[in-house]
């Protein structure tokens, strides 16, 4: 017994040594890898003599959750949807949309019928032309039921003829208002005029697909890089899901001459200072700031603040009874110090903000001036007056001691800032606030049943219209979920979208009325802050476009000079 | 023993059957499902949805497919990631961590017992008080400062080892020192108690008057017996590390587990959920087998099973 | 070995009268006096007992040493750094300073200044590398803060992100802290060591029976139980503390079992079990005390992890609600400002460790102290 035992023992041993084996095993093949690393370093050597290396290399703060077009529906995926895919147009400089596979387009008289040239020597990675029935295809697919595409309604519905029908069910797919005329032309039938579909086109929803690569590869497709295919600046060659991906320069894209990146190696990294080690030690080309960091590296060379349409504000819940208090929403809206939390807590070039559209976003179509001049800062912060509005709206509620709910996000910075809203808000008399973080996605829920009084929530544009913003606030919109619901407020949207649909000034001049109802007027929204976010870049990358919406980067005409 | 490891077996097979059911019932409870933005979608894709998911179904006949299914080895496909296989990205998951959590274990219990073995020596000597010194240290330092530091200093300062990513063997180096801290003290905290009572023993004291020199003693009776407690807590140790941690891995951009598991319960991701925590429990009840058949190897006096 | 026999002369018997061979020559001690009285001896525990008394003290009284609450914020005064009259040669001096480099000093001089949003009448540089060597120039800058800001009072450990003061948060999250260490300590002691002690002792199908059970229990993450928790209740302490309730005990019952399976076959106990002893006193005099060292080892390993297991909860958003503190959340809020604000990071982790230390040491002691072979 005592023999077997001991024999057991020595088992146990080996077994440990076996599995140190194993890791000297990966020890090896590492060693593989890092002969290949130093040939990479040493031909990088000999580039530096001449032009550059090619090579971007950046990271990402969650892996790509789907590569499918109609199941997209995060920045992750539009990012590298867009790079590796061009739909009829593509988003480029100043946020204009450029030629992509369409050449040029045009409208009907009406605005209901877009007709769309493609270029014909456009092809997917495997050969196959670019067709106008891939466009057909992708879009019936992302409103097919059967698909289950979250963007797809959300995006075509109510836009594209039939769209909302076939997503109900009540007629077939083919139905579609999209017709291929032939392979090169597209023809589109709205269910209204819609002024910024071109700007829509952009939009990863839109993007093309090829049908019988799709339907090959069924369940399978866009799951690995090989079941994918491309037919933009760059192709996924690489995809080792958690760590990261590597895309290469598409040679048979149409427009290659244009693309001078060879490669981008994208590593998936989630703490801003892993990045920032990562950044100092040159393993990556690009780094985001958080709020600490931006201290330190303010005066760096290498600093730089991009600039969003993204809106930050508090949504509040109409269904409270304090809430649906008008003065009880201006005192909330007043008593925030907005500048101060942009300055301290973000600390990253956003800008307090005082109304529903961004600044730098859209332009008065005649005088060209922008429309968040033209509307000016629609609430102010005066705690004087907020707590004058606060003690009405308590004698009219008859209530002196009142209790809210916050719901927040439960990252590092909505802490922060959650702590230091909860903080000004208490300001006001006989008023406490209890904070709840959540994940987002559970926050996305509670928004859903509006199970919520007070949220501090975002939203960032999915086309470039003052309308993307303000249509949220309609009645039983479906991002609407305050409860705010106002007749001569949906009346104004109506307006916009329909009569005034081809007539731009007063389209225009419309919606700043109607931003002046949601947030002077009713004070629907108490708004906060418009995002920016502070990077580290690496001086010799050049070219990068920041999008507004979309896809953050443009990298189709990003290089690599002098590094 | 073959009885006893048989009769063991068949019990492991019905605890996991219970998980399996408890873990099921209990994401039932959870509110959440695989619509990301519920309200962009109708009724019927939402429908759509939920039949691809197999949601439709009364809860019984869930449990019922669930279960059928997972005997085949098929945990069902993820919210979070259309259309992927759970069993696929955990395998992809896997690796990682456990090559981290086997480098760690093993690193930190040879450190950790010869740290505990040097204290037990000399005993309240110098080596002793320094080495029980370190391991306090280990053990007081929560690992991810521990680990920013590491990252700080040796990756960036001077630039010795990589500061982070998956790119090789070299890139495990910083994170198996951050994650063998705790089994380090862990280990030599253990050792050194169990060695110190088992010095005192009477056989000891027998073996050390009968002329066997210190060495000896330490190495052919103590720590054998020592052995018993350490395995006990370094098995589930062992396998907490091998399923990752969520921050070393987030600070070494490690593609592990870990980080995966917090991420799918902040994405309500059901299956993974679920998968994950069938593995862990695997693993845990695995390991806990092979510690009690251990007990029996280690020390003889040790019965466990009936009748034997 | 050619040993001398020792003389006879040597040994010399004690001259002892009959009525004192009962008396007891040291007076009679109980198993807990006896403890005591070692444990007193012990300077190492004693000094650790210190430090845990006097963290305790500064965790109940420290809050109301200064005039700030806890949730008191002010931006204008965020990240302030540490500042002690009398302590400024510990860097607690409440000035910022910062090395900047370019081509040229001057350039690097201009950089330092903004840094610090150029108050040039509060900054002092110093060069630190004119450049002339070939080297990039450096500048080091050093910012009096408080003056700058026109603060009178002194903020001992800083101020965080919000402007909070630190040394308040800091004893406030102590005592948070504190409140798991012995939550921690006393699930283990109670339902641990019971339910290990039970389940070896008995053994069989009761062992078998019980350790199916904790499988069970320990095949479900905690995270999962935990969110189950913040279902049912709120996110808080409450949550966190059941949740430690239901998992917390399992390593040590493991850990009392694995001991007393080995201990239960030995002579002593069998010898006493010959005797007619009843189990319970089986389980308490012999077992019990046997695997005492072991029990407060591993006690002193569940409380880190206890505290840790907060800390850690709080890192993915499900500890306590913004703004409570306790000393995981505030390591975790300062882990980012580690290499410019270490004092967000430095205070509440060294006072963890002090935590960790101190009970280590104690425990130390309690086990020399509590083991019956030790007994002199």
């Amino acid at each position: 017994m005592k023999k077997t035992n001991w024999l057991l023992l020595v088992l146990a041993l080996v077994l440990s040594m076996f599995l140190a084996a194993c890791s000297g095993g990966s020890d090896d093949t590492s060693n593989s890898t890092d002969d290949a690393e130093t040939e990479d370093t040493s031909s990088e050597d000999d580039a530096a003599a001449g032009d550059s290396e090619q090579v971007l290399n950046i990271t990402d703060s969650a892996e790509i959750p789907t590569m499918d077009a109609s199941l997209a529906t995060d920045a992750v995926a539009f990012q590298w949807l867009g790079s590796t895919t061009d739909g009829l147009y593509r988003l480029g400089e100043n946020a204009q949309p450029e030629p992509g596979i369409a050449k040029d387009h045009e409208v009907s008289e009406d605005g209901l019928t877009w007709t769309f040239n493609l270029r014909e020597d456009a092809v997917w990675s495997n050969g196959d032309p670019v067709t106008a029935n891939d466009f057909v295809f992708a879009w019936q697919r992302a409103v097919n039921p059967d698909t289950g595409s979250e963007y797809g309604p959300y995006m075509m519905g109510g836009i594209i003829k039939n769209a909302q029908a076939i997503v109900d069910g009540e007629v077939p797919v083919e139905e579609l208002g999209v017709k291929a005329e032939d392979d090169h032309t597209l023809v589109v039938e709205l269910e209204k005029p819609v002024p910024y579909f071109e700007s829509l086109t952009t939009f990863g929803t839109f993007l093309p697909m090829n049908q019988a690569f799709v339907e090959e590869h069924g369940d399978q497709y866009a799951l690995e890089a090989d079941t994918l295919l491309s037919n933009g600046p760059f192709v996924l060659t690489e995809w080792n899901h958690g760590e990261g991906w590597t895309l290469e320069k598409n040679e048979d894209y149409w427009d290659a001459e244009n693309v001078k990146l060879e490669k981008i190696n994208v590593k998936v990294v989630k703490e801003t200072s892993t990045a920032v080690n990562l950044y100092d030690t040159g393993e990556i080309d690009r780094a985001g700031l958080s709020a600490e960091f931006v201290d330190q590296y303010r005066t760096s060379d290498d600093f730089v603040i991009d600039e969003e349409p993204t809106l930050f504000y508090l949504k509040m819940n109409q269904e409270n009874e304090v809430l649906a208090n008008v003065n009880a929403r201006k005192a909330i809206q007043m008593v925030i110090d907005r500048q101060a939390m942009v300055d301290v807590i973000l600390n990253n070039g956003s800008i307090p903000s005082a109304g529903h559209i961004p600044q730098n976003f859209t332009k008065h179509p005649e005088t060209e001036e922008d429309f968040r001049e033209l509307n000016g800062d629609l609430i102010e912060t005066n705690v004087e007056k907020a707590q004058e509005l606060w003690a009405k709206a308590k004698e009219e509620l008859g209530q002196d001691e009142i209790e809210l709910g916050y719901l927040g996000g439960d990252t590092e910075v909505a802490l922060n800032m959650d702590a230091y809203i909860k903080d000004q808000l208490e300001q006001l008399e006989g008023l406490t606030v209890k904070v709840q973080s959540v994940p987002f996605k559970e926050r996305l829920a509670r928004d859903e049943a509006m199970d919520y009084d007070i949220q501090n929530s975002g939203w960032g544009p999915d086309y470039i219209d003052p309308n993307t913003f303000l249509n949220m606030f309609v009645t039983d919109g479906g991002n609407n979920k305050t409860g705010y619901s106002s007749e001569e407020y949906d009346g104004l949207i109506e307006k916009a979208n329909t009569e005034l649909a081809q007539k731009p000034v007063e389209r225009f001049e419309t919606f700043l009325e109607a931003e002046k109802m949601l947030i002077q007027e009713d004070a629907v929204l108490a708004p906060l802050y418009q995002r920016a976010k502070a990077r580290l870049w690496k001086p010799y990358v050049k070219g990068v476009i920041a999008q507004p919406m979309g896809p953050d980067f443009t990298y189709k005409y990003a290089y690599i000079e002098g590094k | 023993m073959t009885r006893y490891i048989i009769q063991r077996l068949i019990y492991m097979v019905i605890t996991m059957f219970l998980i399996a059911t408890l873990t099921f019932f209990l994401m039932k409870f959870l509110p959440g499902t695989p619509l990301s933005a519920a309200d962009k979608l109708s009724e019927e894709q939402q429908a759509v949805v939920l039949e691809k998911y197999g949601l439709n179904d009364p809860v019984p006949v869930q449990y019922f497919n669930y279960m059928t299914n997972l005997v085949q080895g098929d945990l069902g496909i993820s919210f979070q990631f259309d259309n992927r296989e759970v069993t696929t990205i955990i395998m992809e998951r896997i690796g990682p961590s456990m090559q981290l959590g086997v480098q760690a274990m093993f690193i930190g219990t040879i450190i950790g017992i010869l740290l505990g073995l040097t204290s037990a020596i000399y005993h309240n000597g110098m080596l002793d008080y320094s080495s029980t010194f370190l391991a306090v240290l280990g053990q007081s330092i929560p690992s991810f400062v521990f680990a920013g530091l590491l990252q700080f200093f040796i990756g960036v300062k001077l630039g010795w080892l990589p500061v982070a990513l998956w790119e090789g063997w070299e890139y495990s180096i910083l994170p198996t020192i951050s994650l063998a801290i705790f089994p380090i003290a862990i280990a030599a905290r253990f050792m050194r108690t169990e060695m110190l009572e088992v010095m005192g023993s009477d056989y000891i004291v027998t073996a050390r008057a009968k002329g066997v020199n210190k060495f000896g003693v330490v190495f052919k009776h103590g720590f054998r017996n020592a052995l018993i407690p350490l395995i006990t807590v370094l098995g589930p140790l062992a396998v907490g590390l091998m399923t990752g941690t969520l921050v070393i891995e987030n600070i070494f951009a490690v593609p592990g587990i870990g980080e995966q598991f917090v991420k799918a319960i902040n994405m309500n991701d059901f299956p993974i959920i679920m998968g994950t925590t069938l593995l862990i429990a695997f693993l845990f009840i695995f390991i806990i087998l092979v510690i009690d058949l251990l007990y029996g190897v280690i020390d003889p006096r040790i019965r466990l099973a009936e009748g034997e | 070995m050619d040993n001398q026999k020792p003389s006879k002369d040597l040994f010399v018997p004690v001259e002892t009268k009959e009525t004192e061979i009962d008396k007891i020559s040291r007076p009679s001690l109980s198993f807990w006096q006896d403890s005591f009285i070692r444990l007193r001896k012990n300077i190492g525990a004693m000094i650790g007992l210190a430090v845990l008394v006097v963290l305790a003290l500064l965790a109940a009284f420290g809050p109301y040493m200064t005039e700030y609450g806890q949730y008191e914020q002010d931006l204008s005064r965020a990240k302030m750094p540490p500042k002690v009259e009398g302590l400024g040669w510990l860097g607690m001096d409440g000035m910022l300073s910062d090395v900047q480099s370019a081509d040229t000093v001057e350039q690097a001089k201009t950089k330092a200044m903004m840094r610090f949003n150029n108050q040039e009448e509060y900054i002092t540089t110093e060069v630190l590398n004119d450049g002339s060597n070939g080297e990039a120039a450096e500048v080091k800058a050093t910012y009096d803060v408080y003056a700058a800001k026109n603060m009178d009072e002194n903020f001992w450990f800083g101020t965080d992100g919000l402007g909070r003061d630190q040394w308040t948060r800091t004893w406030m999250g102590t005592r948070v802290s504190l409140y798991i260490a012995f939550l921690a300590a006393a699930i283990d002691m109670l339902i641990g060591v019971a339910y290990g002690g039970i389940s070896a002792y008995y053994g069989g199908r009761v062992d078998n029976y019980m350790q199916r059970f904790i499988e069970i229990l320990v095949g479900i993450p905690n995270l999962v139980l935990i969110i189950l928790m913040i279902l049912i209740l709120e996110p808080g302490i409450m949550s966190i503390t059941i949740a430690l309730a239901i998992s917390g005990w399992i390593s040590m019952a493991r850990i009392v079992r694995g001991q007393i399976l080995k201990l239960k076959n030995q002579e002593f106990v069998l010898a006493s079990r010959t005797l007619g002893a009843k189990d319970s006193r089986i389980l308490q005099k012999h077992l019990i005390p046997n695997t005492l060292g072991l029990i407060i080892i591993n006690t002193m390993f569940s409380i880190p992890s206890a505290i840790f297991f907060e800390a850690f909860l709080s890192f993915i958003g499900l500890g306590l609600p913004t703004p409570m503190a306790s000393l995981g959340t505030l390591i975790d809020a300062g882990f980012d400002s580690l290499q410019i604000y270490p004092h967000i990071l430095l205070f509440p982790a060294i006072i963890i460790s002090l935590i960790m230390i101190a009970f280590n040491v104690l425990a130390d002691g309690l086990r020399d102290a509590f083991d019956p072979k030790m007994r002199e």
